[in-house]
């Protein structure tokens, strides 16, 4: 029967033309503001008059960049500064940005188009190292020394520097500082006190501590009791130790007893939200707070402090996004010569002074501050801060490890189970 | 005679290859090229990075670790296939009733405000799925309006719907008392989870999804039915009504029958459509909570572009293919549509 087969065909094709559509198409990302990176929070700087350091390149090259778009305000002032750029040089820069940006240049990369420079996020770093795609920034970039040692670390894979850190962020305790002051009680320093503030500023609709349940919150806890998910050099698991139990016992009970709660029992897309809304006496964000507070918030009295120190010590992430370089690019010279002028003091210390990221130089960190009073919590959390990075395809363990965070923050999942999956889940990848 | 003829045959085959060019490099280049491509990346390590020809082969590794290794590999796969099997067997057979119901609904003569209906049933379908997931997501926040028309009926106090991991199976059995699994349940396990683990049922997030799957996707199957109603000769009909047929037997032994084509078709799209669930977990879940809600599409997309291993996706992407085929065919087998 012939038309049996030709339904047969017709079958199979749609068939299999939609099995092959799956997956890949690309959707802008949906989630809260700023989960696992920098907020989406860019920055490079308005050089004025100097450019960071003497053009390497003659003028005339066509250059791309690339970026994750942000808000309008942030992206308009870049795209100002490109143009400075592009004025000062003769070089003509082309600024895109992005939308689901990951995706975006993973395909180009493949393709073998990728652009001259683009940003890289810290936890995307060791994928593109891997792969050979990044051209080394060691000895390209003017003064490398002023960067914050530990996000140069950041911006590092097997030893070698790649992509010069144009801003970053950290984690801190963010505070409602009427609920406090009605509380009578001063902003925690430990862990005792987080608890005791947790508990006296919960009342029938409010919760002390809004927190995620997500490695990028709960790790800094970690790093506080002196554990970690690997060893420094990720060569063994290091997830299912008696310093992770007790941080997660801790954190357990904080939600447990009602004084912590996730974002989504509140209500709110993020826990920076719940905290706008005053669903939350106290929250652990980065300083991507500043700008969604005054946008969003302005009537909010609220206050940063560092994050409460562990048994063993302070802790806390850094978020950092750079400027990479394609190994194949077209114009190597053109490419660092931008890269270094949007990486140099001044034109970094223009941008950052106008939104709440915060620079990487620390020869600016001062003036940075006078440009923003109260946020030296922030400031000060880039001197123990550890990075959110690992080496590639350890993105299955992470997703082990929150998937088994939401459930002890819940309740419904054992500590020990979730910490030795995890485990089993790294050593795969490790191959420890 | 004879020659005439065949070359008369010859120029005609000309014609209609000429005539089908056009569609069938479109179909090379978009479609056969890259399956084919696909195919060849499921059995090699590529980062997704570098050009394709710079990856290794390494057999049907892919395969293997998705498929037989112990290892987190294997158990995502197989909570994604677990997620999305109780996932089309929750939508598929929902969707379909509902919308041959509407169909036959809207196909009343009599019925007023007809194409206010048909329009009003289609319009979920042409929204954009991740602006209907973004409203859903409201709909079913703790406070939202789904809770405030369940609270008085299920005594329930602002139920946690977009974050909550239980398994409705599980849940069920905890209403008998039976919260740990018996150790038979406990004890085995199929590509690394315990069949208690398989049994679970999906989780609440899954469920909320569900439901907006099912809403979304009614519109443009009741479409396809009522096309398939109005298709049935209206004599047919009548002369089963001059026979003295009450309407059920009419529905029964004649709309029935004559609508088998178009119920394999609805079975068919609906198997495909819902194997392959993306956007909706993209917006409202991306896998969570406690990766219930992964499903082997979001694993394609979560492997290839966020854990630089082309090869995993592609393979779980081909793996996704050949239970589609298979479904598609054992369908086939039960509903045998070409026997009207």
């Amino acid at each position: 029967m012939p038309s049996r087969w030709l339904f047969r065909i017709t079958a199979l094709i749609a068939a299999t033309l939609l099995a092959a559509c799956s997956g890949g198409s690309g959707f802008q990302e949906a989630d809260a503001p700023p989960a696992d990176e920098t907020g989406g929070e860019t920055a490079a700087g308005d050089g004025g008059e100097t450019a960071g350091g003497e053009t390497g390149a003659e003028g005339g090259q066509t250059l791309q960049l690339w970026g994750a778009a942000s808000s309008p305000a942030e992206d308009a002032a870049l795209q100002a500064i490109v143009d400075q750029y592009s004025e000062e040089t003769g070089n003509t820069v082309e600024l895109v940005f992005q939308p689901e940006y990951d995706t975006t240049l993973q395909t180009a990369f493949a393709g073998g188009q990728p652009p001259d420079v683009f940003y890289v996020g810290d936890l995307r770093l060791p994928d593109l190292a891997e792969a050979g795609v990044l051209a080394p920034a060691e000895g390209m970039i003017d003064d490398p020394d002023d960067f914050y040692p530990s996000l140069v670390e950041a911006m590092s894979y097997d030893g070698t520097w790649y992509a010069p850190p144009k801003d970053f962020s950290t984690l801190a305790l963010e505070y409602d500082v009427a609920a406090l002051s009605e509380a009578g009680i001063e902003p925690p320093t430990t862990w005792e006190e987080l608890a005791a503030a947790a508990e006296a500023l919960t009342t029938e609709d409010r919760v002390g501590l809004v927190l995620g349940a997500e490695y990028p919150r709960w790790g800094a806890f970690m790093f506080q009791n002196g554990g970690a998910v690997t060893d420094e050099e990720f060569t063994e698991m290091t997830v299912n130790s008696p310093e992770v139990t007790e941080a997660f016992e801790y954190l357990q009970g904080l939600y447990e007893q009602g004084y912590a709660a996730t974002a989504t029992e509140l209500d709110a897309g993020w826990p920076g939200e719940a905290f706008g809304q005053g669903k939350a006496a106290m929250t652990i964000e980065g300083n991507w707070m500043v700008g969604f507070m005054r946008d969003t918030f302005p009537d909010v009295e609220w206050a940063a402090a560092p994050l409460p120190e562990g048994p063993a010590g302070p802790g806390t992430f850094a978020f950092t996004v750079g400027y990479g370089v394609a190994a194949n690019a077209a114009n190597p010279d053109a490419s660092w010569d931008l890269v270094n002028y949007l990486v140099g003091p001044e034109a970094m210390l223009e941008y950052t002074s106008q939104f709440p990221v915060m620079p990487s130089r620390q020869s600016i960190a001062d003036d940075w501050l006078e440009a923003n009073e109260g946020l030296d919590p922030f400031l000060e959390g880039a001197d123990y801060a550890h990075a959110f990075q690992f080496v590639p395809g350890f993105q299955d363990a992470v997703d082990t490890l929150n998937d088994g965070i939401q459930g002890v923050a819940a309740g419904n999942r054992e500590i020990d189970q979730v910490l030795s999956s995890t485990e089993q889940a790294g050593q795969g990848v490790l191959g420890g | 005679m004879n020659a005439v003829r065949r070359r008369l045959q010859t120029s005609e085959a000309i014609a209609g290859w000429a005539f089908v060019t056009p569609v069938l490099i479109g179909l090379v280049v978009f479609l056969i090229v890259p399956i084919l491509m696909a195919l060849w990346i499921s059995f090699r390590d590529w980062n997704g990075f570098t050009p394709p020809g710079q990856s290794t082969f390494v057999g049907v590794d892919n395969y293997r670790a998705l498929l037989l290794e112990q290892g987190v590999k294997r158990f995502d796969f197989a909570l994604a296939i677990r997620n999305n099997l109780y996932y089309v067997l929750g939508v598929v057979p929902t969707q379909t009733a509902i919308a041959f119901l509407l169909a036959v609904v809207v196909n009343q003569k009599f019925l007023r405000g007809k194409s206010f209906f048909r329009t009003a049933y289609y319009f979920p379908s042409i929204t954009s799925s991740i602006a209907i997931s973004l409203i859903f997501i409201f709909l079913f926040q703790r406070t939202g309006a789904i809770n405030f028309l369940l609270n008085p009926i299920l005594a329930s106090d602002n139920m946690n719907w977009l974050e909550n991991a239980n398994g409705v199976f599980h849940n069920l059995f905890s209403v008998f008392g039976v919260t740990t699994p018996p150790t038979f349940l406990a004890e085995n396990s199929v590509m690394g989870l315990t069949l208690w683990q398989w049994i679970s049922g999906p989780s609440v997030t899954m469920y909320a999804i569900m439901i907006l799957a099912t809403w979304t996707t009614l519109g443009t199957l009741m479409l396809v039915f009522l096309a398939g109603l109005q298709g049935i000769p209206n004599e047919v009909d009548e002369a089963t009504m001059v026979d003295g047929a009450t309407a059920w037997q009419r529905f029964r032994h004649v709309t029935l029958p004559m609508m088998k084509p178009t119920l394999f078709f609805v079975l068919t799209i609906g198997l495909i459509g819902t194997w392959q669930v993306f956007d909706q977990i993209f917006a409202i879940s991306a896998g969570g909570p406690q990766k219930t809600t992964l499903t082997p599409a979001y694993l394609v997309y979560r492997e290839g572009f966020r854990g630089s291993s082309m090869g995993t996706a592609t393979a779980v992407a081909f793996i996704l293919f050949i239970i589609i085929i298979v479904l598609t065919l054992i369908q086939r087998r039960v509903v045998n549509p070409d026997e009207v």
